[in-house]
């Protein structure tokens, strides 16, 4: 039985998912977190506990288990293991992308350096330190501009400014940001921000998978909400794109280029790109999944879901189809209103009733703290839906979220 | 049968694995077996928790499994989402 290793943080989403399609699949399974698992000492084999902001580290305990029983297999789950994913399985010699082209992915600026030298359309974009006084830094700056971290992601930190003032106040409010328990970063994500020009158009994500340096697109999902700012709060997703063929064409290449400017040859790829009379400009390029939980709007084939996929084509077992069903589909995720303590969720019901609604899952828990963006770093949960035409999915979308009340206070 | 295999689990559950979970405030309790399935839920700490498939899967399954090697099946039936203290919280990157 082929052994897969699984590098799953105990804050991600997407646990579940990737676990129900390894069972599915019948691998031996071996999950690593960051934080000890109370069985770890009943199944050593099976249970680890890793460093993932040490790769080499990470890579050196795991080789020593693959020599006693062999893994297939590694898989980082999303953004915090995907550099550790690629360390270890260079080193046991499992299929990879090269952790300096998922390094590179994973820090903004190295990214938009990477790119810029390949020609691909991005933001004109300017790294500043921390430590610099920012009424100077902002002197280097066009505006209008969006201000971001080097390492965090789904927006959590990013802000546009218009002005030299918006500009201080979004510097200060990083700076404080990355200072928090709960952000980990390190390095220069630790002392650097991102200020670059704001692209105005149409968002999209693309979803892909990367089999030997070919981008394979999965799904393109529409963001129907305008993303303009203040903060960029990631909402719904719908798809198929309703962008024209040649649009979507377009978008594809310019997205493909990308991942070959970055090295990334092998694996799934989540891409944020926007699209105005200029025509594509890439904004994101990631080496994991899309987040959240919102894969569960993809199937393909006959039912196949997005981490069976990467499952399988990380351990090298052939794929039915990278065909996402016809039937388009969406998923809204609930953004948190405002900051306090969540009392009461009500009309779940209701909103579960909405004609073409799938699934109402809400992931935020009576008494959490909750925290809007763009400090935040959770949803209060997730609408799906499917319907006969994008527009119906939306609607369904929309209505749905509607019908539900959060109290907070 | 299946009575005797609720026992057994009932055993497990109260020898180590509750133990095991407690260190995050976690509890399970056994629901009913049925079919050799092996229904739990889980409590505490570990409802809602964002390791909580972990904690089932690769160590509470394969424990039982281990010990009592004609359990199926492990199921979870835990509302997660009313989970009040989850040890873990999932969220974004």
């Amino acid at each position: 039985m082929d052994r897969l290793l699984l590098l799953l943080p105990t804050t991600t989403y997407r646990t579940e998912d990737f676990i129900d399609a390894a069972r599915t699949l019948g691998v031996d399974l071996v999950c690593a977190s960051e934080e000890p698992s109370t069985f770890e000492a009943h199944a050593p084999d099976h249970l680890l506990t890793l460093d993932f902001t040490d790769p080499d580290g990470a890579a050196t305990k795991v080789a020593e288990l693959s020599a006693r029983r062999p893994l297939r297999a590694v898989v980082g789950v999303d953004d915090l293991t995907t550099v550790a994913a690629a360390a270890i399985a260079e080193r046991l010699g499992l299929r990879t992308n090269a952790v300096a082209a998922v390094t590179a992915a994973r820090d903004k600026f190295q990214m938009r350096q990477c790119l810029a030298a390949a020609g691909v359309p991005i933001p004109r974009f300017r790294r500043i330190a921390l430590k610099d006084d920012p009424f100077l830094a902002a002197r280097g700056v066009k505006f209008p501009c969006v201000v971001k971290p080097l390492a965090l992601s789904a927006s959590r930190g990013v802000i546009r400014a218009n002005n030299v003032d918006h500009f201080i106040a979004a510097f200060r409010r990083i700076a404080a940001l990355l200072g928090r328990d709960d952000v980990e970063v390190r390095g220069d994500a630790a002392q650097f921000l991102l200020a670059e020009e704001y692209i105005p158009g149409l968002e999209v994500a693309l979803e892909g998978l990367l089999v030997g340096g070919t981008l394979h697109t999965l799904a393109l999902f529409d963001k129907p909400d305008p993303l303009e700012g203040p903060y960029f709060e990631e909402t719904i997703y719908v798809t198929p794109s309703r962008l024209p063929a040649a649009v979507q064409q377009a978008i594809e290449r310019v997205a493909a280029s990308a991942c070959t400017a970055l090295g990334l040859v092998e694996g799934p790829v989540h891409a944020e790109l926007r699209f105005n009379d200029a025509g594509p400009w890439v904004l994101e390029v990631a080496a994991r999944s899309i987040g959240g939980l919102c894969s569960r709007t993809l199937r393909f084939g006959t039912g196949m879901s997005l981490e069976e996929i990467i499952l399988r084509h990380a351990l090298g077992w052939p794929i039915e189809t990278l065909v996402r069903e016809r039937q388009p589909a969406g998923v809204m995720m609930i953004p948190i209103p405002r900051a306090g303590r969540l009392q009461a969720v009500r009309g779940h019901d209701s909103a579960a009733s909405v004609a073409g609604v799938e699934d109402v899952t809400l992931t935020a828990h009576v008494g959490q703290e909750v925290v809007p963006l763009p400090e935040g770093w959770q949803y209060l949960g997730f609408i799906f839906a499917r319907a006969d035409t994008p527009e119906a999915v939306e609607a369904a979308l929309r209505d749905a979220h509607a019908r539900l009340k959060f109290d907070i206070a | 049968m299946s009575d005797d295999l609720k026992t057994k689990v009932q055993e497990l559950i109260d020898s180590m694995i509750n133990p095991a979970v407690a260190g995050h405030g976690g509890f399970v309790e056994l629901v009913d077996v049925q079919d050799n399935r092996v229904y739990l839920q889980m409590g505490g700490g570990c409802q809602g928790c964002g390791a909580a498939d972990i904690t089932l899967k690769s160590g509470i399954e394969r424990l039982i499994k281990e010990e009592l090697p004609e359990v199926a099946e492990v199921l979870d039936t835990t509302d997660h989402a009313s989970g009040s203290n989850p040890y873990y919280q999932a969220g974004k990157a």
